[in-house]
């Protein structure tokens, strides 16, 4: 029972945060085009960057709370799609921190990265709709997708074997691993 | 006294704090039930009142013995509330108990929501409704009684009651089955629906029948469509009907022949089913979680490759700014001549000027 009230309660902390983070990135991306944004460069940032610290905090935990706030959580597509969507969100969410750790709010003044900057929190604000679109359609029967032309199919779910997903997830380690490395061999000063 | 008023004062909390109860507006979901639920809720006088509703049942006022006979009950004139839900009873009797159409020999071969349940749920269409059943005309003879009831709730109801209405017993004369008469088996029930995409056959056990042909068609269609039909043992046969996809539903007629009888069963439907879903939860955990590596692995990368790329040309000039500094420097105190007749100064030959010399500085100004 608690489960249900927490996991509304951290849904819309999650869907909040992310909303806040994925709306200041892209200001804060467009200030480098729009001169008018220039000033507010900084705060946009450090707003963005603060939301998407919760972010990363509240998505595992309204992952949790979704768990056990159903009887069996992996027993229809729709509810599948919840946790693959959820994982997505965590991976750019942390991308996103990950960039504006290493590079610092001078990321902004580079290009290249910028606009990966920019896609990491666009993407993981995507997916926390779709996270909180599926999440209407199951309690509400309706979302705020339904204003599109079309609606994804999320009634259907890609369900990869086990043991797929297990060299998935080796990989995926692996290649954060991989990353951290050829990251540790460049100087984190560069844009200093 | 002090502590009576306690107590009273205490009651009196807990009779303000319960809630007004309200008999489940949104329905119960089909199930098999007696007349008014057995009595319960919407039995009580205090908790309902008649409805306007029109209710008609139309059917065979004869049947034979264990044959397949169609129940239609037209109801209209409802006054209904938002949801436009109304539950519908076909029973046998109106005890308030055994009063299930099973109870008095029937046999429910399918439902109106393509179920077997005596009690279905329907969302009435411009405040009328028709809902029939398929039933199995009991096995014993004579005069039998079928009748209807209702409930359904209104948009102006302040005391939250249910609305009953109730028809008189239609008779159903049932005449003993002519002899070889082809008829459905007792006990077989249509199957309520099949999985998406589905086209395994459907198998139907009939009674006394040389022959037997099918029609389909789609839920809302008025033209019918012959379906294959193989007989796979004595009266098995073995029924092939198009796959469905999303929410179709396909109906489909019977007919069982043998010499001169022709026995029509009414249209049975069948529902689409969602296609069963094998995700398991730590399935669903793992994928989540490989996903969410394999994204941040990527986007790191990406990071990586963008930093040593374009960064260090497009901003950080200082290694090549300082140097420049450092040649102009040298280029500077290198064109100064020191002088013996000024200890501590240096002559610039281009500025004109006295300059101090930093390792020899001027006496009184270290």
């Amino acid at each position: 029972m608690y489960a249900i009230i927490f996991h509304h309660m951290v849904v819309g902390l999650a869907a909040g945060a992310g909303t806040l983070m994925g709306l200041c990135a892209i200001l804060a991306w467009l200030s480098r085009y729009v001169s008018n944004l220039e000033s507010s460069q900084s705060t946009l940032d450090k707003a963005s960057y603060a939301a998407s610290i919760l972010t990363l905090v509240t998505i595992p935990l309204a992952m949790f709370s979704g768990y056990y706030s159903v009887s069996d959580p992996a027993s229809s597509a729709i509810l599948y799609n919840k946790f693959i969507f959820s994982g997505i969100a965590l991976g750019f969410t942390a991308s996103y921190i990950s960039g504006r750790v290493r590079f610092g709010s001078n990321i902004w003044d580079n290009s290249a990265l910028a606009n990966l900057q920019m896609l990491s929190a666009l993407f993981a604000l995507t997916a926390i709709m779709i996270l909180g679109s599926i999440g209407s359609k199951i309690t509400l029967g309706e979302s705020t997708l339904d204003i599109l032309p079309f609606w994804p199919e999320f009634m259907n779910s890609i369900v990869i074997n086990q043991w797929m997903s297990m060299f998935l997830l080796i990989l995926g380690i692996s290649s954060v691993l991989f990353s951290f490395r050829i990251m540790g061999d460049k100087p984190i000063s560069d844009l200093d | 006294m002090r502590s009576r008023f306690l107590v009273l004062s205490i009651i009196l909390a807990l009779l303000l704090a319960s809630s007004s109860g309200v008999a489940n507006p949104g329905g119960k979901g089909d199930s098999n039930r007696d007349f008014t639920c057995g009595g319960s809720c919407h039995g009580d006088p205090s908790l309902s009142s008649v409805s306007t509703a029109e209710i008609l049942i139309n059917a065979s006022s004869t049947a034979f013995t264990g044959t397949a006979t169609e129940v239609s009950i037209s109801i209209s004139g409802m006054d209904l509330s938002e949801n436009n839900l109304v539950g519908i009873f076909l029973l046998g009797s109106k005890n308030g108990n055994d009063d299930h159409p099973e109870d008095h020999g029937w046999q429910i071969i399918q439902d109106p929501n393509g179920g077997t349940s005596n009690y279905v749920e329907m969302i009435s269409d411009a405040d009328s409704v028709t809902a029939n059943w398929v039933l199995l005309a009991p096995m014993d003879e004579g005069i039998k009684e079928i009748f209807s009831s209702i409930h359904h709730g209104s948009i102006y109801n302040p005391n939250n009651k249910a609305f009953i209405g109730e028809t008189e017993g239609f008779i159903v004369n049932i005449e003993p089955v002519p002899e070889n008469y082809p008829r459905l088996q007792e006990g077989w029930v249509s199957p309520d629906e099949r999985i998406s995409g589905d086209s395994s056959p459907i198998i139907v056990r009939t009674v006394n029948t040389d022959s037997l042909s099918v029609l389909w068609r789609l839920s809302g269609e008025t033209q019918s469509h012959e379906a294959s039909v193989e007989i796979i043992e004595d009266q098995v046969w073995e029924v092939s009907l198009p796959a469905t996809l999303g929410d179709t539903r396909i109906e489909y007629q019977i007919i069982a022949s043998k010499g001169e009888f022709n026995n029509q069963i009414p249209w049975l439907s069948m529902g689409t089913s969602d296609p069963y879903f094998d995700g398991t939860s730590l399935g669903a955990k793992i994928q989540s979680l490989s996903f969410t590596l394999i994204i941040l692995g990527f986007m790191l990368s990406l990071q990586a490759w963008f930093s040593t790329r374009g960064v260090k040309k497009l901003v950080d000039h200082t290694n090549e700014v300082e140097e420049s500094i450092l040649d102009e420097s040298g280029d500077y105190w290198s064109r100064l001549i020191p002088s013996d007749q000024n200890p501590g100064w240096l002559w610039d030959p281009i500025e004109k000027e006295w300059v101090a010399d930093p390792n020899n500085p001027p006496r009184g100004e270290q």
